[in-house]
């Protein structure tokens, strides 16, 4: 075989190779295309279910970029006759696509001021009395503040100050090596946990209040959200903590936040006023959310806040252009515009009858297997879809099955932010892993233990507590 | 000549780097050393990009870079960096050239020759992109358990193949030079003389016995008359039955294999295999594999 043909014939295996899973997609969606339409389904409604698989497969599996994958959900929504150009174009901006938009650039700006040596200075006034104690500071304080600003400012923010504490340790020591594991594992727990604390905790809490403003007559408010998820929160970080002992016991004797001390002593007037300068932004974009979200929306008040950074100079446009992930909101717009078409055609009233009448058939229709079914498809999922991708295309169902009550939605949403089991199911896991300190089997080991617990701790609050509120 | 040296954790990657900056050496060539970090989630690389971006300014350093480090204090000792005796590995410059590509560029240790590389993403798609943006003509990887990565780095790297596996500093190793009627089996003769006169070592040729092949004898004589008159002291062995097996048990640990790969149908080896393939996933040696 010739040189050039054998180049082109292993360019196409390459190719082939890393675009597997895209071709099964399309395989897939070819396939169901051209069988039958489901009795109960209109084909509008069909086709909306098919792109909704082709849509996991892809998103799940990475083989196209994120942008193509919003793309091809967009253009085949038009093409198979799920919605009109027209219709489609008025649901892919909303309130939460501008949240996630406003998060992730708010988020830059507020990680480019350098606030973790601020934060470093807090955690060692509190905690620093301890080792335990200080282990225990950081999950409360990332959890604490990634129920406002959200994950992924948090972690970013987290992290340098865990890994300074335990810099220069060494991995072959078996204590050692506890010691990494669970200064890492409590920023990410804390992180992680914190996000189902308020509605600007995480994308998919705000998608969800949007398709329940949509889909139902329920209007949840921030307040509201607080009051229903932060119990839950302490509940979580308790346990958290006490399984993060036991899967990493250690003495704790070498770590120390000795680096951070020097920088705290280095910061120049200027750097301290530009720091609380950027703390004030903070709290009055946390306060408008708590007092004006009914009227502005969160989204809004998340892109005012990057906006306020941009207009006095502490950050620029280049630096959020660069670091947002564009790809993402691409995605969220597209995903959360299927989602809602998949509620317009009636394809979630459809699934959710199949879904109540199998558990008919073997649970007698139990609201409990219900309840437990949605929460731990919800879970699971967000473990391989990420949360928010999860909501956007799940939040409709999950609506439809209690239309009347916030259980089944708001349960839906949190346990959609369980990502204790996969590394790339949420940003803090997905950090803490690159930081190649962390490998996949022991997040899933101790992941189990956090996933099965969370399912049972929000089963009991949204049974015996939420029912007073 | 352009080398590239794919390292990973610092336990395992001394063999390969050793054995890739002697190959380097051999060859007079210019090398890149590049730490492949993990493959990140779309739905996560910029919020990594942005925390490793943090780590660096805190002087905590993104993934890879100790690894890098450890890779140039180890160039130090033996000699193939020049360092000020006060440099420090922390006043290290990253340039990001996109691309999951940051070159690493020391302010007081340099080697023209040497580049070192933090790469992240699939290991296989990030060494086919640096071979093919930078035009390497060996690929240097340590052979590790995961067996199903042979297939690709043969077929979709466009490189030379050097696998590492076993790989003892103090051994002195033979070559082992199978040969049959390819184009690749010259160019594999070509690496061997080259290995040979490094190491200052004997050749070993070997040919398995094939029915379909004619003229494999004049092929043998011309290669071991070749090696006597450049003195290198050679001796052919003819082996029987399965190429694979007997190329695998001649070799035991004894030898470096310089092997060439044929062009053959890419599909082909994909559904069927290859026999370089199949040596360099069973063979207990380093293999070198010429394209």
């Amino acid at each position: 075989m010739n040189n050039s043909n054998q180049i082109i014939l292993s360019s196409v295996l390459y190719w082939f190779s890393q675009k597997k899973w895209f071709v099964f997609s399309i395989l897939i969606g070819i396939i169901l295309l051209n069988l039958t339409t489901p009795v109960g389904l209109s084909i509008a409604a069909y086709h909306s279910l098919i792109i909704l698989i082709m849509t996991f497969i892809l998103v799940m599996t990475e083989p196209i970029p994120f942008p193509a994958i919003a793309l091809l959900a967009l253009v085949l929504q038009v093409i198979l006759g799920v919605v009109s150009t027209e219709e489609l174009s008025s649901t892919l901006m909303n309130d939460a696509v501008i949240f996630v938009m406003g998060s992730l650039m708010f988020a830059i700006a507020i990680i480019h001021q350098g606030l973790d040596i601020r934060l470093a200075e807090i955690i060692l006034k509190i905690f620093g009395k301890s080792k335990r104690m200080l282990i225990a500071g950081l999950m409360l304080i990332s959890s604490i503040l990634s129920s406002f600003l959200g994950e992924h400012t948090v972690i970013a923010l987290m992290l340098p100050i865990g890994l300074s504490m335990i810099k220069n340790l060494d991995t072959s020591n078996n204590d050692s090596k506890n010691a990494i594991l669970l200064v890492l594992f409590s920023i990410a727990y804390g992180t992680i946990i914190g996000s189902i604390g308020t509605p600007s905790g995480g994308a998919r809490n705000v998608i969800m209040i949007n398709y329940l403003q949509e889909f139902s007559d329920i209007r949840i408010d921030y307040w509201n959200w607080i009051e229903h998820a932060y119990p839950i929160l302490f509940v979580q970080l308790i346990v958290a903590y006490i399984v993060l002992q036991f899967a990493f016991p250690s003495t704790l004797k070498n770590i120390k936040l000795s680096g951070y001390k020097r920088d705290i002593k280095k910061r120049s007037i200027q750097e301290n006023m530009s720091n609380l300068f950027a703390l004030v932004i903070v709290l009055l974009v946390i306060l408008s959310w708590f007092l004006l979200n009914e009227k502005f929306g969160l989204g809004i008040i998340a892109v005012s806040g990057a906006l306020i950074f941009m207009l006095f100079g502490m950050i620029n446009w280049e630096t959020i252009n660069k670091n947002t992930n564009w790809g993402v909101i691409l995605l969220f717009a597209s995903t959360i515009s299927l989602g809602i078409q998949i509620n317009e055609t009636g394809a979630s009233g459809w699934l959710v009858e199949k879904f109540n009448f199998l558990l008919a058939e073997f649970f007698a229709g139990s609201e409990n297997m219900s309840w437990t079914f949605m929460a731990i498809i919800s879970g699971i999922t967000a473990n391989f879809f990420t949360s928010s991708a999860t909501v956007s295309l799940l939040g409709p169902m999950a609506i439809q099955l209690q239309p009347n009550d916030i259980t089944f939605a708001l349960s839906s949403a949190i346990a959609s932010s369980f990502s204790f089991l996969t590394v790339i199911s949420s940003p803090a896991a997905m950090i803490i892993y690159s930081t190649g300190l962390v490998n996949t089997k022991v997040f899933f080991r101790v992941g189990i233990m956090m996933f099965l617990s969370s399912i049972l701790i929000l089963y009991f609050m949204s049974k015996f507590y939420w029912i007073y509120l | 000549m352009k080398i590239l040296i794919a390292i990973g954790g610092i336990d395992f990657s001394k063999p390969t780097l050793n054995m890739g900056m002697e190959i380097a050496s051999a060859f007079e060539a210019s090398s890149t050393i590049a730490y492949v970090g993990k493959k990140i989630s779309q739905f996560s690389e910029k919020d990594v990009s942005v925390v490793h971006q943090s780590l660096d300014n805190r002087q905590l350093y993104r993934p890879g870079i100790r690894t890098l480090e450890w890779a140039c204090n180890f160039l130090e000792t033996k000699g193939y960096i020049d360092s000020n005796s006060s440099a420090n590995f922390d006043d290290h410059l990253l340039i990001d050239e996109d691309n999951s590509r940051m070159k690493v560029l020391l302010k007081s240790k340099n080697s023209d020759n040497i580049d070192l590389i933090l790469r992240t993403g699939e290991i296989i798609d990030q060494l086919r992109d640096e071979v093919f943006s930078n035009g390497h003509d060996i690929t240097v990887v340590g052979g590790g358990k995961n067996k199903g990565i042979y297939h690709d780095l043969i077929e979709f790297i466009h490189s030379s193949i050097l696998v590492v596996k076993n790989f003892s500093f103090n051994k002195k190793y033979k070559i082992l030079l199978p040969i049959n009627n390819t184009k690749g089996s010259k160019k594999a003769t070509e690496m061997a003389i080259r290995l040979a006169q490094h190491y200052k070592t004997e050749i070993h040729i070997v040919y398995v016995k094939d029915k379909k092949e004619k003229d494999v004898v004049k092929s043998i004589e011309t290669t071991s008359n070749q090696l006597s008159k450049l003195k290198i002291k050679n001796e052919t062995f003819f082996l029987e039955g399965d190429p694979v097996k007997s190329i695998t048990k001649f070799a035991k640990d004894d030898y470096i294999i310089s092997l060439g790969v044929s062009n053959k149908n890419p599909i082909k080896n994909f559904f069927f295999g290859s026999k370089p393939i199949s040596i360099s996933k069973q063979c207990n040696c380093p293999v070198l594999l010429v394209k």
